[in-house]
């Protein structure tokens, strides 16, 4: 039986002196830069304070202090993110770094389903190594009293699935984002995936939140703490139904766990979580070309109302992103690392099907149908499965904004400030084709560089402007604005998966307006009324109206 | 005509550790793949089946390993194989160098009798010997050439292009006969979704070593002369001490000092 109100828990202090720091603006500037940047590069971050506390004791005093000497905390990790949610601007730096061990293995008897313990600071890959060799000790049991561990070396291969592209990320940072990546096409983002966590709020005591033990009644949670009571109304505007990861997450009985997955770090920090692993089940991994673009759309919709099964992602390369592919082949094929991309071929869909020696005649058939449908066929589909070829195919579609950020850096060698514009808005179904026909014929009449890639499948393609010189980056700017219009007025989001950081605040109002701010503006004053913890990330400091 | 290609199946080798007490190989969580040499091979052989169409070339993949190694078969089916066979059964474990290029020659006797050529890669990148190709030649009386690079045929002859220290050496001979390949495209080829399909209509059996009429004393452990004792990892190399030579009368006398300390050279 789930209830509204949750009570969190005081935390014993460690003392102050015991744990590491670093002291210094320059000395911070000098020794440690890169914890004033993240994977969106913004520049301009600065800090105080760098902490590396090793358990939640130590986050606690880490807290306390910031509170006394009144400056802001900024939470980091593996600082891969892409909207500078990681960057300090002043304040201290909480880095988790000394948090990054595996904590247990356990059994959930109700759901009967696997799932680890993790500290925030582990990577994906490191889960991954842990969990598919399994190397678990034998007193790594949750609760310690039953041999999960044995049991789970006499079952089958298991994984955490989410992949969102860099797998080098934290857990804690993806909870934070609830980051998502192709394979949300059919596993749906982080906040799926997620059984439990903890957070240590702003007054040092920590929350213990479980799926299913706390909802929202009639749209309010009430949270306990060892100093008050916080009543939190949460936000009221509709969230689209496309993917979606702008902004705070709001239903009116939503589980208080999806406040905080995908809050951008706003109310706390992620000082352990329980997540979900499911069975490693082998995949076909396989590239179709089409001579036209529209066929390539054709197809995905067919491949998305296949009733058979569902591909894990359907990812989309337009021809300007198979011509700077072909380009680099012909430079360097050893970085493509594929065969020679034909030049008649004008679009691109990459997708996954299960293997099954059973199943893989039918599939095939049924695939090859479709293809010729869509005037294309299986003897144009690039197809593997061995462990090694999934990774080279998942390299490949890397690859595109790899090359971008390659011909960036060396544009950035004229124009210092110069960056690609890089959409992450997605759309409802019906309105796939409409959206990518309008960011073309907007950006081929202004005459910008671009290309077009990313997660068609759930109608979300990354557009990426390579603006040549300052002027068409006041151009592109202008026009990632309509583009974020657009993609409300098609019930879109303006940002599916990277989410809003410090970057995107804009884009944001466009989507929920004042009001809609102003209301996740409260809920972060209810909970973290000083204002502790990523000032800056979704929106700014701002007094709520 | 005729092309038999010999392949392998390894563990992906980079990421082989050894491990340090049992001295064995640590495979656990390593996915095994077809030996790049191998795929050369087989490359080759699709080559020369495009190029050669008058030839109406058949190229039959042939292994010894045990039975998952039919993985590394289906690849070569669908990379171009028109069949392919797996040598397996209990009797070959243990087999040395000899032993399995003993296998490997009844294989081909008893399946394709009337084969023209056979390629194989120049060594498999696990155990790393290159002796296999060279025995399974002689065992059959044929003419070897090692460390291919290109094929050409020329009525009953081929003419290969070899890599040598010192660059490359064409050499000719008159099939049948046995090259190994050294080098092919770095860009593996991908298969069609068509050809991944088609694969799996193809033959892909599997001959036990009585199904050959193999003599028990020809193969697995009794009919190796050759043993692994020990596997270790190789010490890792340090980047030695550099002695500053601007004084040249100094630098002398360090080095002395140094040979005499470690025990290399005697006052």
């Amino acid at each position: 039986m789930s209830q509204n109100n949750i009570t969190a828990k005081r935390i014993e202090k460690a003392p102050i002196e015991e744990i590491r720091f670093i002291k210094g603006e320059e000395t911070i500037v000098e020794s440690y830069p890169s914890y004033l940047i993240d994977e969106s590069k913004i520049s301009g971050g600065h800090a105080e304070w760098l902490f590396f506390p090793k358990n939640e004791e130590e986050i606690a005093s880490i807290i306390q202090k910031a509170k006394e000497e009144e400056i802001l905390i900024t939470v980091s990790a593996a600082r891969t993110g892409i909207v500078g949610s990681a960057v300090p601007f002043g304040g201290a730096v909480l880095s988790l770094e000394r948090m990054d061990q595996i904590i247990g293995l356990g059994f959930d008897e109700d759901t009967n389903k696997w799932f680890v313990r993790v500290q925030p600071n582990i990577t994906l890959n490191e889960i991954n190594d842990i969990v598919q060799l399994k190397k678990f000790e034998n007193n790594q049991s949750i609760p310690p009293e039953k041999n999960w561990v044995e049991k789970f070396r006499e079952e089958k291969a298991y994984y955490y699935p989410l992949d969102p592209t860099e797998m080098t990320c934290s857990i804690g940072g993806t909870i934070a984002a609830n980051a998502s990546g192709a394979r949300s096409f059919k596993l749906g983002p982080t906040r799926d995936w997620i059984r439990r966590i903890r957070v240590i709020l702003g007054t040092g005591d920590v929350l213990d939140i479980k799926r299913g033990d706390f909802k929202a009644v009639n749209g309010v949670f009430t949270i306990k703490t060892s100093e008050e009571e916080i009543k939190i109304n949460l936000p009221d505007y509709e969230m689209p139904l496309a993917k979606n990861a702008a902004g705070l997450y709001s239903k009116e009985d939503m589980d208080l766990i999806d406040l905080f997955i995908g809050s951008e770090g706003i109310f706390g920090v992620i000082t352990d979580a329980d997540i979900w692993l499911t069975e490693y089940k082998s995949q076909i991994s396989n590239v179709a070309f089409f001579e036209d673009e529209e066929d390539s759309i054709d197809f995905v919709n067919k491949l998305r109302k296949l009733e058979e099964f569902k591909p894990e992602f359907i990812e989309f390369f337009d021809d300007n992103a198979l011509t700077l592919l072909r380009n680099k082949q012909n430079e360097d094929p050893k970085f493509v690392n594929m065969p020679t991309i034909s030049d008649k071929f004008k679009a691109a869909i990459s997708f996954d099907l299960p293997y099954s020696d059973e199943y893989l005649e039918k599939y095939f058939s049924l695939i090859g149908k479709m293809l010729e449908e869509s005037n294309s066929s299986l003897e144009k589909t690039w197809s593997a499965y061995e462990e090694r070829e999934l990774a080279r195919f998942k390299h490949f579609r890397h690859a595109v904004p790899e090359i971008v950020n390659n011909i960036i850096a060396e544009r950035k060698k004229v124009y210092p400030s110069i960056h690609k514009l890089g959409t992450d808005m997605s759309v409802e179904d019906e309105y796939l084709k409409e959206m990518m026909n309008f960011y073309h014929q907007i950006l081929i009449e202004e005459g910008l560089d671009y290309v077009q890639w990313g997660h068609i499948g759930d109608n979300h393609i990354h557009v990426n402007i390579l603006p040549n010189n300052m002027e068409e980056l006041e151009k592109g700017k202008n026009i990632y604005k309509k583009f974020a219009e657009k993609a409300v007025s098609f019930g879109g989001s303006v940002s599916a998966e990277h989410g809003i950081g410090k970057i995107k605040h804009d884009y944001l109002k466009i989507m929920y307006g004042e009001e809609g701010i102003n209301q996740m503006r409260i809920v972060k004053m209810s909970i973290d009324p000083d204002c502790v913890f990523n000032c800056g990330n979704i929106f700014g400091r701002g007094v709520p109206t | 005509m005729k092309i038999v290609v010999l392949v392998k199946q390894v563990p992906e080798a980079d990421k082989v550790a050894v491990d340090p007490e049992t001295g064995t190989l640590i495979r656990e969580g390593v996915a095994s793949i077809l030996n790049p040499y191998c795929e050369y091979a087989l490359d080759q052989a699709a080559k020369l089946k495009q190029t050669y169409l008058e030839e109406d070339i058949e190229i039959i993949a042939i292994s010894m390993g045990p039975p998952q190694a039919k993985i590394a078969l289906m690849r070569c089916l669908e990379l171009g194989a028109d069949s392919a066979y797996l040598l397996s059964d209990r009797k070959f474990a243990g087999s040395d160098v000899w032993a399995t290029s003993s296998a490997l020659k009844e294989g081909i006797v008893n399946l394709v009798p009337d084969f023209d050529l056979i390629l194989t890669g120049k060594q498999a990148i696990d155990g790393d010997t290159a002796q296999v190709p060279a025995e399974t030649a002689e065992q059959l009386g044929i003419p070897q050439i090692t460390y291919g690079v290109d094929v050409k045929l020329d009525r009953r002859r081929i003419e290969v292009k070899r890599e040598v220290e010192t660059g490359y050496q064409i050499l000719s001979t008159r099939l049948p006969a046995l090259v190994t390949m050294s080098k092919g495209s770095n860009i593996r080829r991908i298969p069609s979704m068509r050809q991944v399909l088609d694969a799996r209509k193809k033959l892909l059996e599997t001959a036990s070593a009585d199904d050959l009429n193999i003599d028990d004393s020809k193969i697995g452990l009794k009919a190796s002369p050759t043993q692994v004792d020990k596997i270790f990892a190789p010490p890792i190399k340090t980047g030695g001490d550099i002695i500053d030579g601007s004084d040249p009368v100094l630098a002398a006398k360090k080095l002395l000092d140094y040979l005499v300390e470690n025990n290399f050279l005697k006052r």
